[in-house]
């Protein structure tokens, strides 16, 4: 491998690695939002039961 | 979206469109801007990856150490979640780390992987964090976890000085630093357009950096909310 091959492993490694962990975190946050508006929700209408 | 929502994520929106442009812009700076160097040449470009990357990791194991005191100290969750956001981080850049490191030896050093002292400590170092990240997922018990992460999380901050003297204390393959040096002048040890690409690759990790965490603390106080709803339906 060249030098060139070297930096583009490299430079491909790393920017690919955090696209992936970007890409998986967006994912969790998405769940749990979607989740966390489903529990309000959820209690919310519960609550209005209640009355 | 909720209405509480929104500007938290507008505001995360901002931030991950700095760190873009930052992060293009280093880029070019370090692939196209930058010259060779005069004994690596092209090889050397790796540094622009590198020596933010364990910037960054250090940066995150401080957040670690200064979260998980304040948990100790204060028991406030929210001290917890920050501990914990920033050890994932610290865990993935310290992985890149020792990957680019391992890439840039291969031609420089003639190996992928030598048992140095600074390179064994870095891998120490990576070992620990996954530990704390294991340990909180093995303890049922949520506060018994967060105790027993926030002690290793203490702990496994010694390793960084260590880190960074190891190769003043030892006789290593890794190089003393060339830029970050006590008795020179940044300026004085490398070419301005090579400093450059460093501060510009660094700023943009570094707004990379506060983007992913404030992301993933967000995750960890959502998590945390969804957990306390649901004891209080099931109290």
């Amino acid at each position: 491998m060249g030098p060139w091959g070297f930096v583009a492993l490299a430079y491909g490694i790393v920017w690919g690695t955090i696209v992936v962990y970007l890409y998986g975190l967006k994912r969790r946050y998405h769940r749990a939002a979607a989740e966390l508006d489903q529990l309000k929700s959820t209690e919310a209408t519960a609550g209005d039961e209640k009355k | 979206m909720t209405r509480q929502l929104q500007p938290i994520h507008k505001r995360k929106g901002i931030l991950g469109g700095l760190a873009l442009a930052a992060v293009l812009f280093s880029l070019y700076w370090s692939l196209a801007v930058a010259p060779p160097d005069a004994y690596q040449g092209e090889v050397q470009r790796i540094m622009y990856l590198h020596l933010p990357s364990i910037l960054i990791a250090y940066l995150s194991y401080f957040l670690v150490f200064v979260g998980s005191g304040l948990y100790l100290w204060k028991r406030e969750k929210r001290d917890d979640i920050l501990a914990h956001a920033a050890a994932e981080l610290g865990v993935l850049f310290t992985a890149l780390t020792i990957i680019e490191g391992s890439i840039w030896g291969r031609p420089t050093w003639g190996v992928w992987w030598t048992w140095d002292a600074r390179l064994t400590l870095t891998a120490i170092l990576l070992l620990i964090y996954v530990g704390y990240l294991m340990l909180r997922s093995l303890i049922e018990d949520e506060n018994r976890a967060a105790v027993a992460a926030a002690v290793l999380g203490i702990i496994g901050f010694l390793d960084i000085p260590l880190i960074h003297m190891s190769v003043y204390w030892w006789r290593t393959l890794h190089q003393p630093p060339s830029i970050l040096r006590p008795d020179k002048l940044p300026w004085e040890n490398v070419h301005p357009s090579m400093l450059t690409a460093l501060t510009i690759s660094f700023v943009s990790f570094l707004l990379l950096y506060f983007y992913l965490l404030s992301l993933r603390y967000r995750i960890g106080e959502m998590r945390q909310e969804i957990i306390a709803r649901r004891l209080e339906r099931g109290a």
